[in-house]
C-alpha cells in the first residue's frame, strides 16, 4: 500500500474522529480537520511530482465484494488527470478549512460542520483517484449526501431544509442515469475497472442493446448515462435548479462545492471516460448541446440576479456548462484546464464575498454597501478578478473551440454560443463586483471587518492571479502532460498553441466589460434598456425561466398526486376493500349456509334422527329391557343370594371372626406407637406417593432391563 | 464440552429462548423478567455469532446438521442444519431480539412477563424456521410465529390494534393454508418425505410443480408481502408495539423470502423458471407501488411500513433473476432491510414514547432538542434508501446487476424506486428534524444511554457492511452458488 492512499484516508480519518469525538472536541474541531487536509494537500503535490516523473501510480486497496462475475476491487489510480485535480481539491479544501475555522466560530454545530467538510473532501479525492466505476459512483453519491448535510447546516431555517432536500433529490434523479450506466457498463464489459473498460471500449463499439423496444448503441447509451449523472452534480440545464438554492449553506461550503468538489465531478467524469465518450459521436452532440445551452442560460440569468451569491451560482452553472461543452466537442484537456482555473478563482471569489458580506452584514448588493474607504482595496482586487478569469478562461485553451468545426453548421452555432457567453460573462462579472464594492456609499451600515483583513484579501487575490498566470503559462505543458490520460480527437499538435482567433474572445470580453461599465456609470444609457421585450426577457431570466416552478409542476406535484391517489383510491379503497369484501362475502355465505343448510337440513335431520332414535330406544326399552334383561338380572340375583347363603352356612365364620378380632387388637396396640412417625400433612403424603412411584418405576425399569 | 457444543450448536441455539421463557415464568417480578429476557437473547446472539464464526463458507452443503426421528411413520424428523443463507438470517434474528428487549424495557409496563415470553417464543420459532431441514418442522414453527405476533399486536398495540391483529391473523392463516396445501403436495409428489434435501433431488412432474409452486408462492407472497397481498402489513406494523414492529419488519417478513429460496427454487426449479417473468414484473411493480404509497403517507410508522413493501420487492427481484449476483443481493437485502427497517422502527418507537404523536406534520425542528436522535434517524433513513457506503446499497446494487441479465428495462424501473425511496425518506427527514423548533418539542429529552446502546450497534453494522461487505458476501457465495447451479441444472436438464 502506497503512501498516496493517505490522500483520501486522512480526511476520512478526520471525519471519523470528528463524528465520534463527542462534544469535548467541539471547539477544537478545526485542529483535526485542517492538518489532515493540509497533509493531504502536501501528498497531492508529491503525487503530482511523481506522476510527472514516472507516470501513473496504481494503489490497490481492498476487495469490496465478489459475487458471481462481479468482482469489485477498491483501488486508486493516480494518473495525469487525477494528479492535476488532487491539488485543486485538497488545496481549495485546505483554504476553505482554514477560512472556516474563523468564519464558523461560535457555531453550535462547529464539529458537525468540520466533520462533513472532511467527508466531502474524502469523497472528492477518492472520486478523482478511483479506478473502479462503482467506487466512483459511491463517492458520487456520498458527495450528494455531504452537500445535503452542509446545505441543511443551519437546520432551523425552513428554507435550508427545503434546499437540501431539493439538492439531493435533483441529484438522485440524475444519478439514476449514472447508476444505470454503471450497471450497463458491467453488462457490456463484464468489469467495472475503469482502465479495463477504456481498453476494451473500441472493441465494443457498434454493439447495440435493446431497451424498451429501441436498439441503442452500447457506448452511446453509456455515455448518455454518464452525462445524466454529470448534469445532476454539475448543475446542467434542466438539473441546475439545486445549485442556486445550495446558497443556503454557509459561504465556505459554497466555495467548496463550486470550486473543489461536487460541480467539478461532472466534467471530470466525462474526461475520465473520454476514450469511451469519443466512441459515441451522437452522445457527444448531446453533451455539447447541453453544455452550450447551460453556458448561455447561466450567463443570461446571472446578468439579472441581484443577490451576489446567486449571481456567483449562475456564473458557476455557466462556466461548468462551458466545460461540458468543451467535452462535447472533444476538447478534453481544455475542459480540464478550464476546470482548474475556474476552481481556483471561484474559490477565492466565494471566500472574499463571504468575508465582504459578513462585513456588510447583508446578502445582496445595490441596496447597502460598505464605506468606500474600507472597500477600495477590495474593489481593486475584485476588478482584477473580473478581468482575470476572462483572460484565463477564454483566451488560452478555448482557441480549440473556435477551430472545432467538424460540422460547419454546428461549428457556427458553437461559435455564436461561445462568443455570446464570453460577452455575457464579462458583463455580469463586472457588473456584480462593481455594484457590490462600488462607491455608492451606504448610509448607516456599520462595518464589522473581523474575518479577513483587506491585506489578506489582496494577498489571496494576488496568489490566485499568480496561479492563473502560472496555469496560462503551463497550458502548453498541460496539453502534453494530460495526453496519456485523456482521449483526444483534435490532434495533440494543436495543444499549447494560440490561435489568432482567440482575439475574438478577448474582444467579446472587453465589449462585455465596457457595456457593463457604461451601464454602471449611466444606468439610463444601457442600450436596449427601455424596450418592452428587453424588460420582458429580463423578468423571465430574473425568474430563471421558471425552471423551479416547472419542476414543481411537472415532477414533484404529479408524483405526490399519483402517490396519494394510489394510496387512497387504489390501496385503501380497492385492495383493502377487496379483502374486506372477501371477508364479508364469506361471512354472508357462511350465514346463508347456516340458515339454509344447518337449520333446514342438518337441524331437521338431526332432530329427525333424534326422534327416530327415541322411538327406537323406547321400543327397545320396552321390548328388550323389560322382557329380556330384567328377567335375566332377576334370575341372576336370585341365584347369587342362594349361593351366598349356602357359603355362609358352609364356612365356619366364628374362627375367622376370632382371627380378625385378634388382628384388630394388635393394630390398636401398634397404632399409637406408629403415630409418632406418621406423616401428617398432605404434602408429606404426596411426597411418599411420589417416592413410591419413583421407586416403583425405577424397579420396573431395572427389571425390564434385565 | 466443545465437541458437544459444536455438535448441538443449533439445538442449543433453539433451546436458549425456550429456556428463557421457562425461567421468566418461574421468577416473580417484572424487572427479573426483563433481565432474563435480555440475558437469554444475548446468549442466543453469542451462540449465533459462534455459529457464524464456526461456519466454514468454503464447504459445500449444510453444516451442523442434527437429525433425530420424530414421527417415523410419516418420515417426519427433527432435522436442522445451516448454510450461508440460514446463518445470516439466524444472525439477524438473534441480533434484533436483544434490541427489542431493550426497546421494550420501559415502553412495556403491563404484563411484562407475558410480553417477554412471547418475544422469546417468536425468536425461538424463527430460528427453527431458518434452520429446519424438515418441511413439517418448518411449517409447524412457521405457524407458531403467528400466535405471539397476534397477541403482541392485540394486547400491547396502538388504538386500532384489534382490527390490525385480526387482519394479520386472517391473512397469515390464508397464507398458511395454501402453504400447507403446497407442502402436502410436495410430500405426496416427492416420494413421501418431508426431508428438504431429499426433495431437492426428486424430480417432480412439471404439472405438479406448477400447482405446488402456485400454492407455495401465494403462501410466501402473503408473508413477504408482495403487492396485491400486502394490505395486512401497514396496519400490523403501525399498530404493533415497537418491538413487535421490529420483529415483524426485521425478521418475520424474511421468512417469505427464505421460503422462496429454500423450497421453491431448489425443489421446484422448472416451475420457478417458468413463473419467474411474472414474479419479476410483480416485484418491479411492488418496488414502485410501495414507494409511491410511502410517499403519500402522513403517518411516520406507516411510511416505514410501506417502504418495507418497496424494499421487499428487491428481494423477490433478486431471487427470481436466477443468478449468483441477484440471489446473493436478495439475501443481503433481506439482512440489510432487517437491520435498517428494524432500526427505523426502533427510532420511531423511541420518538413515539416521548411524544405520542405519529403524524409527520406534528413534528419539526427536532434537531435542536434531540441532536443524538436526529443523527440516528438520519443514518437509518439514508441507509434505507440505499445510499452507497451503507449496507443496503450493496444488496440493492447486486440485485440490480442480477436483474440486468434478465431485463434492462426492469433495472431502470427499479432504480426509479430508489429515487422514490430517497424522496420519501428525505422529505420525512426534512419535516421531522429540520426547520424551526416549535415550543411543544423544545423540552424533549434526548436519547438515554440505554437507547443509544439499542441503536448504535445497528448503525455500526450499517456502515461496516456498507464499506466492507466482503465477509457477508463471501458467507453466501458458495451456498448461493450451489443453489443456483443445482436449480439451473435441474431446470435445464429436467
Amino acid at each position: 500500500m502506497s503512501i498516496y492512499a493517505l490522500i483520501p484516508a486522512l480526511p476520512l480519518a478526520a471525519f471519523v474522529i470528528l463524528a465520534l469525538g463527542g462534544r469535548r472536541i467541539n471547539g477544537a474541531s478545526h485542529r483535526v480537520g485542517v492538518p489532515a487536509v493540509a497533509v493531504s494537500f502536501g501528498l497531492s503535490i508529491a503525487a503530482l511530482a511523481e506522476v510527472a516523473r514516472n507516470g501513473a501510480i496504481a494503489v490497490p486497496l481492498y476487495r469490496f465484494a465478489a459475487a458471481g462475475d462481479l468482482v469489485i476491487d477498491v483501488g486508486m489510480y493516480i494518473d495525469q488527470l487525477a494528479t492535476l485535480l488532487l491539488p485543486l481539491v485538497t488545496g481549495v479544501s485546505f483554504v476553505v478549512h482554514v477560512y472556516s475555522s474563523r468564519y464558523m466560530i461560535g457555531d453550535p454545530r462547529y464539529r458537525r460542520f468540520f466533520a462533513v467538510m472532511a467527508l466531502f473532501t474524502f469523497a472528492m479525492t477518492l472520486l478523482v483517484t478511483s479506478d473502479n466505476l462503482l467506487v466512483t459512483y459511491m463517492c458520487w453519491e456520498l458527495m450528494g449526501i455531504c452537500s445535503y448535510l452542509l446545505i441543511s447546516h443551519w437546520a432551523g431555517r425552513p428554507s435550508a431544509g427545503k434546499a437540501a432536500t431539493k439538492a439531493f433529490l435533483v441529484n438522485a434523479v440524475a444519478d439514476v442515469g449514472l447508476g444505470f450506466g454503471v450497471i450497463l457498463t458491467f453488462a457490456t464489459y463484464g468489469t467495472l475497472n475503469i482502465q479495463e473498460i477504456l481498453a476494451q471500449a473500441a472493441a465494443v463499439s457498434g454493439q447495440s442493446i435493446e431497451l424498451l423496444g429501441f436498439a441503442v448503441e452500447r457506448n452511446t447509451l453509456i455515455t448518455l448515462c454518464l452525462l445524466s449523472g454529470a448534469m445532476g452534480k454539475s448543475a446542467q440545464v434542466p438539473m441546475h435548479v439545486w445549485l442556486p438554492f445550495a446558497m443556503e449553506a454557509p459561504t465556505p461550503v459554497s466555495a467548496l462545492i463550486h470550486a473543489a468538489t461536487m460541480v467539478n465531478a461532472g466534467p471530470f467524469l466525462l474526461v475520465r471516460m473520454s476514450p469511451l465518450v469519443l466512441l459515441a459521436p451522437p452522445a457527444m452532440v448531446v453533451i455539447a448541446i447541453v453544455g452550450a445551452i447551460t453556458a448561455l442560460f447561466g450567463a443570461l440569468v446571472a446578468l439579472t440576479q441581484s443577490d451576489i451569491k446567486k449571481l456567483l451560482a449562475f456564473s458557476t452553472i455557466s462556466q461548468i456548462g462551458f466545460m461540458i461543452f468543451a467535452c462535447g466537442v472533444g476538447a478534453f484537456s481544455a475542459a480540464v484546464f478550464h476546470l482548474l482555473a475556474h476552481g481556483f478563482l471561484k474559490g477565492f471569489l466565494f471566500l472574499s464575498t463571504g468575508s465582504a458580506l459578513e462585513t456588510a452584514g447583508a446578502h445582496g448588493h445595490g441596496g447597502e454597501s460598505i464605506p468606500a474607504s474600507r472597500t477600495r482595496p477590495l474593489a481593486l482586487g475584485a476588478l482584477l478578478l473580473t478581468s482575470v478569469p476572462i483572460v484565463v478562461l477564454f483566451c488560452g485553451p478555448y482557441e480549440r473551440l473556435w477551430t472545432a468545426q467538424q460540422v460547419p453548421a454546428a461549428g457556427v452555432a458553437f461559435w455564436t454560443v461561445a462568443v455570446a457567453t464570453v460577452f455575457l460573462t464579462a458583463f455580469y462579472a463586472f457588473r456584480g463586483v462593481v455594484s457590490l464594492f462600488g462607491a455608492n456609499v451606504g448610509t448607516s451600515v456599520t462595518a464589522r471587518p473581523r474575518l479577513l483583513s483587506r491585506d489578506h484579501v489582496a494577498a489571496i487575490a494576488v496568489a490566485c492571479v499568480a496561479v492563473g498566470t502560472l496555469l496560462l503559462g503551463a497550458w502548453s505543458w498541460l496539453g502534453t502532460f494530460l495526453a496519456p490520460a485523456v482521449g483526444g480527437r483534435l490532434g495533440e499538435a494543436e495543444a499549447g498553441t494560440f490561435s489568432p482567433l482567440a482575439a475574438v474572445a478577448v474582444a467579446a470580453a472587453v465589449a462585455g466589460w465596457s457595456v457593463a461599465y457604461a451601464g454602471h456609470l449611466r444606468p439610463s444609457a444601457v442600450p436596449l434598456g427601455q424596450r418592452e421585450w428587453v424588460k420582458r426577457a429580463y423578468v423571465h431570466f430574473l425568474n430563471r425561466l421558471y425552471f423551479d416552478e416547472l419542476h414543481d409542476l411537472c415532477a414533484v406535484r404529479p408524483s405526490l398526486r399519483i402517490s396519494r391517489w394510489l394510496w387512497r383510491d387504489l390501496d385503501v379503497r380497492w385492495i383493502d376493500r377487496a379483502v374486506a369484501g372477501t371477508a364479508r362475502v364469506s361471512r354472508l355465505g357462511a350465514e346463508s349456509l347456516h340458515r339454509l343448510l344447518e337449520r333446514s337440513v342438518i337441524d331437521r335431520a338431526v332432530a329427525g334422527t333424534a326422534g327416530v332414535s327415541r322411538l327406537g330406544a323406547e321400543s327397545l326399552h320396552r321390548l328388550l329391557e323389560r322382557s329380556v334383561i330384567d328377567r335375566t338380572v332377576h334370575a341372576a340375583a336370585a341365584t347369587t343370594v342362594g349361593l351366598s347363603r349356602w357359603l355362609w352356612a358352609a364356612v365356619d365364620m366364628r374362627k375367622i371372626d376370632a382371627a380378625v378380632q385378634r388382628l384388630g387388637r394388635l393394630a390398636a396396640a401398634v397404632g399409637p406407637a406408629l403415630r409418632g412417625i406418621e406423616p401428617r400433612t398432605l404434602r408429606q403424603h404426596l411426597l411418599i406417593v411420589v417416592y413410591w412411584l419413583v421407586a416403583a418405576i425405577g424397579l420396573s425399569y431395572l427389571f425390564t432391563l434385565q | 464440552m466443545m465437541p458437544l457444543l459444536n455438535d448441538h450448536l443449533i439445538s442449543l441455539l433453539i433451546a436458549v429462548p425456550f429456556l428463557g421463557i421457562a425461567a421468566i415464568l418461574l421468577v416473580r417480578g417484572d424487572e427479573w423478567a426483563r433481565r432474563i429476557a435480555l440475558l437469554s437473547s444475548l446468549a442466543g446472539l453469542g451462540l449465533s455469532v459462534t455459529l457464524w464464526r464456526a461456519f466454514d463458507p468454503a464447504l459445500p452443503g449444510m453444516q451442523f446438521v442434527e437429525r433425530a426421528d420424530w414421527m417415523p411413520t410419516f418420515n417426519i424428523a427433527y432435522a436442522v442444519g445451516v448454510d450461508g443463507i440460514s446463518v445470516l438470517l439466524v444472525l439477524l434474528t438473534t441480533l434484533l431480539t436483544p434490541l427489542c428487549v431493550l426497546a421494550s424495557w420501559q415502553a412495556i409496563t403491563t404484563k411484562v412477563k407475558a410480553f417477554m415470553s412471547l418475544l422469546l417464543l417468536v425468536e425461538g420459532a424463527m430460528i427453527v424456521v431458518f434452520t429446519a431441514l424438515d418441511l413439517f418442522l418448518f411449517f409447524m414453527l412457521w405457524e407458531v410465529t403467528m400466535i405471539p405476533m397476534y397477541f403482541m399486536i392485540v394486547l400491547w398495540g396502538g388504538p386500532n390494534r384489534i382490527v390490525a391483529g385480526l387482519k394479520f391473523v386472517l391473512y397469515s392463516l390464508a397464507g398458511s393454508l395454501l402453504l400447507l396445501a403446497g407442502i402436502l403436495g410436495l410430500y405426496l409428489n416427492a416420494g413421501q418425505t418431508f426431508d428438504l434435501q431429499a426433495m431437492a433431488g426428486s424430480q417432480i412432474a412439471l404439472e405438479a410443480q406448477q400447482w405446488i409452486f402456485a400454492a407455495l408462492v401465494l403462501g410466501f407472497a402473503i408473508k413477504l408481502p408482495m403487492v396485491p397481498f400486502h394490505s395486512w402489513l401497514p396496519d400490523a406494523h403501525s399498530e404493533a408495539p415497537t418491538a413487535g414492529s421490529v420483529i415483524l419488519a426485521g425478521v418475520l417478513l424474511k421468512m417469505g423470502g427464505y421460503g422462496f429460496l429454500r423450497i421453491c427454487v431448489p425443489v421446484l426449479p422448472e416451475a420457478s423458471v417458468e413463473f419467474s417473468p411474472y414474479i419479476l414484473w410483480m416485484s418491479v411493480a411492488a418496488i414502485l407501488y410501495g414507494g409511491c404509497l410511502a410517499l403519500a403517507q402522513s403517518d411516520l410508522k406507516k411510511l416505514v411500513a410501506y417502504s418495507s413493501i418497496s424494499h421487499m420487492g428487491f428481494v423477490t427481484l433478486g431471487i427470481f433473476a436466477f443468478n449468483q449476483e441477484g440471489v446473493q443481493g436478495a439475501v443481503l437485502q433481506m439482512f440489510n432491510h432487517g437491520i435498517t427497517t428494524g432500526a427505523l422502527f426502533l427510532a420511531v418507537g423511541l420518538l413515539y414514547d416521548r411524544t405520542h404523536c405519529r403524524m409527520i406534520s406534528d413534528y419539526g425542528g427536532l434537531h435542536k432538542p434531540m441532536p443524538r436522535f436526529v443523527v440516528f434517524l438520519a443514518i437509518f433513513s439514508i441507509a434505507s434508501f440505499g445510499l452507497p457506503g451503507t449496507a443496503n446499497f450493496v444488496g440493492e446494487f447486486l440485485v440490480l446487476v442480477g436483474t440486468s441479465y434478465a431485463s434492462m428495462a426492469m433495472v431502470l424501473l427499479a432504480m426509479g424506486g430508489i429515487v422514490l425511496a430517497a424522496a420519501y425518506m428525505l422529505w420525512m427527514l426534512q419535516r421531522v428534524m429540520l426547520g424551526p423548533t416549535s415550543d411543544r418539542w423544545a423540552l424533549l429529552r434526548d436519547l438515554t444511554t440505554r437507547e443509544i446502546l439499542t441503536l448504535a450497534p445497528l448503525a455500526i453494522i450499517v456502515f461496516a457492511a456498507g464499506v466492507y461487505p466482503a465477509p457477508l458476501v463471501e458467507l453466501l457465495a458458495n451456498s448461493v452458488g450451489e443453489l443456483i447451479a443445482s436449480a439451473t441444472a435441474l431446470a435445464t436438464g429436467g
